[in-house]
């Protein structure tokens, strides 16, 4: 095993990560909180991304893993930490379900449909009134680890650190050739024995379970959701914005995009209250015509020199 | 038993029928030449074999094992394997990922004895330097990938689909000696989709001709070149 | 023959429908019809586009979202009525949409299609957002006397506005249909859509049809925005569920099929509607388009299998 310098900057990087709370106030450490649940789901955008998949059901996932974590809780007397592991596995099931239906199809079909997402579990927790507490939601009796702010926030670090493991692993092992290949053509994918359809619905179940479980952590942090908080478009917009402005395709990128952004977000709310998200959006089509790659993409070209040949988000030769 | 069976093979698309009642088998050691006038219907043949395509109507059997409605990435782990009429290399992944690819999920390789025996086949091809980005490739070292990629499959039957449009005579020559040895020494049956007819004579035992998706001849090249039927196709013969 | 028998039976089970729900809540049709009539006028401008230029606007319900906001300000600040408003604003909405496809749709044609859904994405976001700052969340409204026009038939009464919706869908699609088939401009359309590569290769100029049906298409979706207003309150957000429900009408039609949108809309207000028709299941209605697309992609993907 070679002793990579850069390993060891990434070991004193999560060190000094894990000892914010030593130095840290509440309020940081609650933006340091919102920066990585919007960190971890960029990073699990971008992982079924990889694959040529766009889904625009982050969303929908994650306030499934909310009310998944709240209702485990509150009816079934489950364990607060367990109920987190629980909504992972509830969102992987029915991501596993959904994905059979449509993962034939892809493409637009696919998007489309997880965009409707979001609305879809919205409106069945808003009508299921008894079960899931209607349009004024659901309060759990008790924020998990009694609100600690440190234990709070090493609960998202965690998740975080989870998902940046998945996000590693997909990129050093055998998922990396299948999603990639598949990504860039189809056909020379399955004519080289890659099972196109096992890959993509393993690759969108795997990234729900990530994005349940950001939302299980949520919901046990703040201790209360309704219908319109935990299916928030923003759970969407800035995760996908995150991503494609830090650099799709990789792990770094979106870890960098949701730095720059999360930040930018704090002091953005301040300065304009009412739809401040407009940059998001405007930043998705500013990446997106002119630097498809994002800035890790960018900083790569300068390394490199002038080597590279145009855009390369997914573009295919014709 | 023969490594490849076809029996009435036919391709409809919705009135156009691109391959037309084709029956041949191909033998295990033997380079076959699968020639006919554009549009006959060769690459859909390949397509149906390999799996890219389903049949509307006939028999594919593998080794006696009816492979009909096999998908491709199944009948890739049986151990067939093609090339592709219009080079699609996988750009974002580096030269040696490229062949990778082709004995990783076919062949249940862990990635570094995938490395490994891809560096071996790209040896042997003369393909050099497999860290680049497949967008500082020659055609003549795309076209090797291609043939590094199918051969990582290890595969007993391969399709190379004008593997030598574009290369000069040169690099024609080298080519068509790795298939030769290669096909020899892995006792492959082996298909050749071919323009050039120097490199069908040269390279193949017996050659199959197509024509309007229908098989019009089938034997020894210097026999079929003389076919009336086969020299009315090409309107005017063959070099 | 199995098809014909098939087709017999489908157009008998649907007319039994028809009768019985007529017979027991005839509410349920009419308000079905109407509902399906506003569908299929906003889902037929994306059918356009998908099944010419080949990509999905995600920002469809926003561009109907904007000429409707600013049909509200034409009508607010000048007193005019919506109709005649609705040919300014949609020359408006057709400009600008034609703006927005040369300044971004156009360069992403040249990258694969999920590039553009992201695209016109962060579009729909931006434009929804802008609305917000504008004109923030509280809903806007006018009033007209002629939306409450009522008919009185036996013991029923029911609001016949709405069929203003049915008549502008077929007038959409009787319209298109003698465009792209007797018109020049409309027949370079359809070869472009078809075949793209062929249709420049004899001439046609591809990019600037593409702008043109993209007017054409935000025309008709700016007329839809301006007559909209005249029945229902708008807010930055209002746009979204149509976009979903025009992309799952026009792919229950599939693409390029544009009266298919009819029959489409047809079954989905329908079914909207009786379920509104139960008090405990109204909440439910607006799940039925997604389970409409669910069936239709999995129908989709079983026959793909099986070709």
């Amino acid at each position: 095993m070679k002793f990579k310098s850069s390993y060891l900057a990434v070991a004193i990087l999560a060190a000094i990560v894990i000892a914010f709370p030593a130095f840290l106030g509440a309020y940081p450490l609650n933006v340091a909180r919102s920066i990585m649940t919007y960190m971890a789901l960029a990073i699990s955008w971008d992982m079924l991304l990889r694959s040529g998949q766009i889904s625009f059901g982050i969303a929908g996932l994650f306030g499934l893993g909310s009310y998944a974590s709240a209702l485990a809780v509150l009816r079934g007397g489950m364990d607060p930490f367990v109920s987190i592991i629980f909504a992972a596995l509830l969102a992987g099931l029915v991501a596993f379900a959904l994905g059979f239906a449509i993962l034939r199809l892809r493409g637009m079909y696919f998007s489309i449909t997880t965009l409707a997402l979001m609305e879809i579990f919205r409106i069945i927790m808003q009508n299921l009134h008894d079960f899931s507490g209607g349009p004024e939601g659901v309060v759990i009796p008790a924020v998990i680890f009694n609100g600690s702010s440190t234990a709070l926030y090493w609960l998202c670090l965690a998740g975080l650190f989870i998902t940046i493991g998945v996000s590693w692993y997909f990129e050093k092992s055998k998922m990396h050739l299948a999603l990639t290949a598949i990504r860039n053509d189809e056909t020379s994918a399955r004519s080289s024995g890659v099972d196109i359809f096992r890959y993509l619905l393993f690759a969108f179940v795997i990234t729900s379970m990530l994005q349940g479980m950001m939302g299980a952590i949520q919901i046990q942090s703040y201790g209360f959701t309704t219908p319109d908080t935990a299916f928030d478009a923003n759970f969407t917009l800035l995760p996908l914005a995150m991503a494609l402005l830090g650099g799709i395709h990789s792990t770094m990128g979106p870890m960098a995009g949701a730095v720059l952004l999360g930040i930018a977000s704090e002091w953005l709310k301040l300065k304009i209250p009412y739809g401040h998200l407009v940059v998001y959006g405007i930043i998705i089509i500013i990446v997106i015509l002119f630097m498809p790659q994002g800035l890790v993409g960018l900083a790569r070209k300068l390394m490199r020199g002038s080597d590279t040949k145009g855009r390369k988000a997914g573009a295919t030769h014709e | 038993m023969s490594k490849l069976v076809t029996t009435g093979l036919t391709k409809a698309f919705s009135g156009l029928v691109a391959v037309n009642n084709v029956s041949f088998a191909m033998e295990e050691g033997e380079i076959l030449g699968i020639i006919g006038p554009n549009g006959a219907g060769k690459t859909t043949f390949i397509h149906l074999v390999s799996g890219i395509l389903m049949p509307t109507s006939g028999r594919i059997e593998f080794k006696g094992k009816d492979i009909t409605y096999a998908p491709a990435h199944v009948r890739s782990r049986l151990g067939i394997a093609r090339t592709y009429q219009l080079i699609h290399p996988l750009e974002n992944l580096k030269v040696i990922e490229n062949v990778m690819i082709g004995s990783v999920f076919s062949r249940d390789k862990s990635l570094k004895e995938a490395r490994r025996s891809a560096e071996a086949i790209c040896a042997e091809l003369g393909l050099e330097r497999l860290g680049r980005d497949t967008t500082q490739l020659s055609i003549l070292e795309i076209k090797k990938m291609e043939i590094a990629r199918a051969l990582a499959n290890e595969p007993e039957v391969l399709f190379l689909d004008e593997v030598m449009a574009g290369l000069n005579s040169d690099e024609t020559r080298q080519i068509i000696a790795t298939v030769q040895r290669i096909a020899r020494e892995r006792h492959m049956a082996v298909g050749v989709v071919e323009h050039v007819m120097g490199v069908i004579r040269e390279l193949t035992q017996r050659v199959i001709v197509l024509e309007a998706g229908e098989l019009i001849a089938e034997g020894p090249y210097e026999t079929v070149s003389k076919n009336p039927r086969v020299i009315e196709a090409y309107l005017g013969g063959a070099a | 023959m199995a098809n014909k028998r098939n087709a017999t039976i489908v157009v008998a089970l649907i007319t039994a429908a028809v009768v019985a729900i007529m017979v027991w809540r005839p509410t349920v049709l009419i308000y079905g019809v109407q509902a399906a009539g506003l569908y299929a006028s906003i889902a037929i401008p994306m059918g356009l586009i998908l099944g010419i230029v080949h990509i999905v606007n995600l920002a469809h319900g926003e561009f109907m979202m904007v000429a409707a906001y600013a049909t509200y300000m034409v009508c607010t600040t000048f007193g005019i009525d919506p109709f005649v408003a609705m040919i300014p604003v949609a020359a408006v909405t057709a400009a600008f949409g034609f703006v927005i496809y040369k300044l971004t749709i156009r360069q992403a044609l040249k990258a694969p299609e999920l590039n553009q859904l992201i695209l016109t994405f962060g579009l729909g976001i931006s434009l929804t957002q802008i609305a917000n700052l504008v004109f923030t969340s509280q809903t806007r409204k006018i009033s007209f006397d002629y939306v409450s026009a009522s008919v009185d038939v036996g013991e029923l009464s029911f609001g016949v506005y709405n069929f203003v919706f049915v008549l502008i869908a077929i007038l959409m699609v009787v319209g298109l249909r003698l465009f792209l088939t007797k018109t020049t401009t409309g027949k370079a359309a359809l070869a472009v859509g078809q075949n793209p590569k062929g249709a420049a290769i004899v001439g046609i100029d591809v990019d600037r049809t593409y702008g043109l049906v993209f007017a054409l298409a935000t025309a008709m979706i700016g007329m839809m925005g301006a007559v909209f207003i005249t029945r229902s309150s708008i807010f930055p957000a209002v746009g979204s569920p149509f976009t979903m429900k025009s992309f799952c009408l026009v792919a229950m039609a599939g693409i390029g099929n544009i009266p298919g949108i009819l029959g489409a809309s047809l079954l989905l207000g329908i079914s909207e509607n009786f379920l509104k028709a139960f008090r405990e299941l109204r909440g439910w209605s607006d799940i039925v388009f997604f389970v409409l697309i669910i069936t239709v992609i999995l129908g989709r993907s079983i026959k793909g299998k099986k070709a």
